[in-house]
């Protein structure tokens, strides 16, 4: 017999592969969980529908699946195959607000399934029987809040251990960070907005779709965390880089000689480390669930850098320890490793801040969101060439537009000025010695 | 009038009190331990397991010593000096008592020696000797327990008339002695009577006696002590008693007819009832059950946000571990941190002769539930460490899933099997299956290697018994 995945309730007709519970040669029951499939609106068990031998898998952890997609074949006991009826169950009659005669979409169905509910499904085992596991792995699981029923064990008799809790919760994590199965909302904690729903947009002329990518669905789904729990204010000034552009004309070419491209970005990096030094929550964060803002002892800098596929924000680490020249020649490095989507997870990490340079491009002031878990992003304009008054005389001057979005929980607007106060004297400030190179 | 205020109070200190007591203060809390008697201990230390426990060791000395003649060794008829015994017994509990008031003092509890009744939902009145005084509390916590039963028809005031707490006193040794209730305390204490020479009849009204346990377990027990004891009858209902001088005239029920009989004393040991009147509740939230036990959930929470309910008071199973174990789930919960008691293995011993112990699952239950098992047993007949002292009237049984192999209950019957039951208790708390203890090396020769063996049995490869063979892997 073919075991296709079921229909799992209305609007979900996919989902990822959270877990297989059997292997080619296992014995199951009727109803016995067979796999977790996380779909956009929970984690549901796919119970056998008859008891047999597992023949053939045909999916692993991590496959895609849609419904009435081919999950194993079972050799089933005795030789009285069910009437193919394409009903639901009635063993979840409590589930009363499924509707089994809802879209006429699904022919795919062939046996009898029971629509599993979803999330709290027990596993296997005897009746009021806890989950095999030590005290101390059920005492964790207890403050973590998790629910052993749905961790798989990997010892012998099933047996849930350490290992097991952290693989369940990489997976948990994988499941929040990424979008599932197309048009899904994140899985994580954010109050999620319920997807909108399908238009067809072809009624008013040709159209193309593509799938969201990875990437696209990581940003996304960040962006909306940021967005919906932290309280944004965004802090706009002009820098007069005049001076600074003078420096960097005359010391370009010998950066560059030396693989450095002596960009506004890096002194902006030089600029920033003296002011986060002397205002020190824009560098912090919120343990939300300790109730404590953890200061830094280190300025590791995010930048965020255009790529094909989307925004890529990696992290240059020790930026007050290094000089302008190292700070040019990474910065280089990195933007280039990160086009080439060659960064790693962990150089992406640990950012205590993030500058945003859309200079290159053009444009002048815009709202940056905040990078969480960061409380502070710095958003840089092109530097345009302005009428200014000095004194009683109007000058020219090259004015970079500054944008400082922050976390308004921890920072109050008076320091916000103060730091952008600060920062436009240090942007202006820049002297020959800083800029020279050393050799 | 005196006041003074403690973060937590706790009123009783048994083995539930006391823990809670101790645990509290470790946890850096100011603690109030109140007691009503002049000791502390409770029912377990006092008037419970502990004299019980010393009284039986003496029959069992009793015992040995009369069944050695076969091991080439006799004695003289044993003198038994019953003050002797009683002063022996006493100074343990004593010794115990006073080693539970130094702990109390070296932790900084506080103790007041006197009766607590709670005025409100923040105060205790403790009625002591010196006087009244007030507690004000944030958290308390009620361990005061639960007491023998005395039903109103066999209550007449007269001292041949016993529970155990005064059969425990040993004031005699009766000639003929009458247990109501075959439970685990009547057929202890009916075991100590019975070794100083009482004739003893013990009338149950279950069909069985020592209920709980799997009857296959209670067997070898009952083969020692019909010999031991004059009679057993179950399905017996005592309808009435009456002083006849310096006797007790008992009425019994005895297939249909009523009967009368004659007896020097009587003890009555047909269950405990909560010590839950006189408490004050009334004036607190706390909520009682039909039986009068307090209402407390798996975090040992009452219905009143600031009242905690621990061991035989909260009811369940009254056991002495039992309420240990709830003592930290209530400090634990009251700092604050997420604990249960929930899938708790609590391991049950009769301490009869030979002892009998379990956990987890019983074949009864399996059965009563319609759990599939398979229960796979070692005859201690094949033990070498069992014939070494004459004490092959042993089994040691697992109650195993045959999907997982996960071992889900244990049962001993046998000498020891008090001690031997922990590492039941180990195996199902670890989640452990039937090859997981089968590897487990046991030492040669104890009486552990049963546990082994039964193991071994379920995967038939026990070396000391032949089995039936099961698939391999």
């Amino acid at each position: 017999m073919d075991v296709r995945l079921p229909r799992l309730g209305e609007g979900a007709d996919s989902g990822t592969v959270a877990s297989v519970f059997v292997r080619v040669g296992d014995q199951v029951r009727k109803d016995q969980p067979i796999l977790e499939l996380e779909s956009e609106k929970a984690v549901a068990s796919i119970p056998a529908p008859s008891s047999g031998t597992v023949t053939a898998l045909h999916v692993k952890e991590g496959d895609q699946l849609k419904v009435g997609q081919l999950i194993l074949t079972l050799a089933e006991e005795g030789s009285s195959p069910r009437a193919p009826v394409p009903t639901i169950d009635a063993s979840i009659g409590d589930e009363g607000e499924e509707t089994p005669a809802a879209p006429a979409a699904v022919p795919v169905v062939q046996q009898d399934v029971a629509l599993e509910r979803p999330v709290f499904e027990e596993l296997a085992g005897p009746a009021g029987t806890p989950p095999p596991a030590s005290p101390s792995v059920r005492k964790m699981a207890r403050e973590l809040g998790i629910d052993l029923r749905r961790v798989r064990g990997s010892e012998r008799g099933g047996r849930i251990v350490l290992s097991d809790i952290r693989r369940y919760l990489e997976r948990l994590q994988e499941a929040a960070l990424a979008l599932k199965g197309g048009a899904a909302v994140p899985a994580s904690a954010v109050p999620a907005v319920p997807p909108g729903p399908s238009i067809d947009f072809s009624k008013w002329g040709k159209v193309e779709r593509k799938r969201l990518t990875t990437l696209r669905a990581t940003i996304s789904s960040r962006m909306v965390t940021s967005w919906t729990t932290i309280p944004h204010i965004t802090q706009f000034d002009e820098a007069d880089i005049t001076a600074l552009l003078v420096y960097r004309k005359k010391y370009a070419a010998r950066y560059e000689k030396q693989n450095a491209h002596l960009t506004l970005t890096a002194f902006a990096l030089k600029a920033v480390v003296p002011v986060l030094k002397k205002y020190p929550v824009f560098a912090a964060s919120i343990d939300e669930a300790a109730s404590e803002l953890v200061y830094k002892q280190y300025v590791h800098i995010g930048i965020a850098v255009d790529t094909e596929q989307g925004l890529i924000v990696p992290v240059i680490r020790d930026v007050d320890r290094k000089n302008l020249f190292e700070l040019a020649r990474e910065l280089q490095q990195l933007a280039e490793r990160t086009r080439q989507r060659k960064v790693a997870i962990e150089e992406m990490q640990g950012g205590s801040f993030t500058i945003s340079n859309q200079g290159g491009i053009g444009s002048g002031h815009f709202t940056p969101i905040v990078n969480k878990p960061e409380v502070a992003i710095l958003g840089m304009g092109r530097g345009a060439v302005k009428p200014v008054v000095r004194g009683k005389k109007v000058e020219q001057r090259t004015m970079l537009p500054l944008s400082l979005s922050y976390d308004h929980r921890v920072i109050d607007g008076a320091d916000a000025a103060r730091f952008m106060v600060d920062l436009v004297r240090e942007f202006e400030s820049f002297e020959d010695a800083d800029v020279r190179l050393s050799s | 009038m005196k006041t003074h205020s403690t973060e937590i109070v706790v009123l009783g200190a048994g083995p539930g009190g006391y823990a809670a007591a101790f645990y509290a203060a470790e946890k850096g809390k100011t603690v109030t331990l109140v007691e009503q008697s002049d000791r502390l201990g409770g029912t377990c230390l006092t008037v419970g397991c502990i004299p019980s426990k010393t009284l039986l060791h003496a029959a069992k000395l009793l015992t040995e010593a009369a069944d050695s003649g076969f091991r080439g060794i006799t004695f003289g008829t044993p003198q038994i000096d019953l003050r002797k015994m009683r002063e022996w017994k006493e100074s343990i509990v004593d010794k115990l008592a006073a080693g539970v008031a130094g702990l109390a003092e070296k932790r900084k509890v506080k103790v007041l020696y006197g009766r607590g009744y709670f005025e409100d939902s923040k105060t205790l009145r403790v009625e002591s000797q010196e006087g009244q005084q007030f507690v004000t509390f944030e958290q308390a916590i009620i361990a005061v327990g639960s007491r023998p039963a005395m039903p109103d028809a066999f209550n007449l005031g007269n001292r041949r008339i016993m529970t155990s707490t005064e059969a425990l006193d040993l004031d005699e040794v009766p000639r003929d002695l009458l247990i109501v209730g075959g439970g685990y305390i009547g057929m202890e204490l009916g075991t100590v009577y019975a070794t100083l020479g009482s004739s003893v009849v013990v009338a149950e009204a279950l069909p069985s006696v020592l209920q709980g346990a799997d009857q296959d377990l209670v067997r070898p027990v009952l083969r020692r002590v019909e010999k031991l004891f004059k009679e057993i009858r179950t399905g017996i209902k005592v309808q009435k008693m009456a002083t006849a001088g310096k006797q007790i005239m008992v009425t019994m029920e005895v297939e249909g007819k009523s009967r009368e009989e004659l007896y020097d004393r009587v003890l009555v040991s047909v269950g405990r009832v909560p010590n839950t009147t006189d408490l004050g509740l009334e004036n607190t939230r706390v909520a009682r059950d039909e039986r009068g036990f307090i209402k407390a959930n798996e975090r040992q929470q009452t219905a009143d946000p600031n009242i905690y309910a621990i061991g035989d008071v909260a009811g369940g199973v009254l056991l002495a571990h039992k309420a240990t174990k709830e003592a930290r789930v209530a400090v634990e919960v009251i700092t604050g941190e997420n604990s249960t008691f929930e899938h708790i293995i609590i391991p049950a011993v009769i301490f009869t002769d030979p002892e009998i112990a379990w956990c987890g699952l019983t074949e009864q239950e399996a059965r009563e539930k319609n759990v599939a098992v398979e229960v796979v047993k070692f005859p201690w007949s094949a033990s070498g460490r069992a014939l070494s002292f004459d004490r092959t009237d042993g089994m040691t049984k697992l109650i195993v899933d045959p999907e997982t192999e996960r071992v889900l209950g244990v049962g001993i019957v046998g000498s020891g099997a008090g001690d031997l039951i922990s590492e039941g208790v180990l195996a199902l708390e670890m989640g452990a299956t039937a090859k997981d203890l089968a590897e487990s090396v046991h030492p040669h020769p104890t009486l552990s290697e049963t546990i082994a063996e039964a193991a071994e049995a379920f995967y038939g490869t026990a070396i000391h018994t032949v089995s039936r063979r099961r698939k391999q892997d």
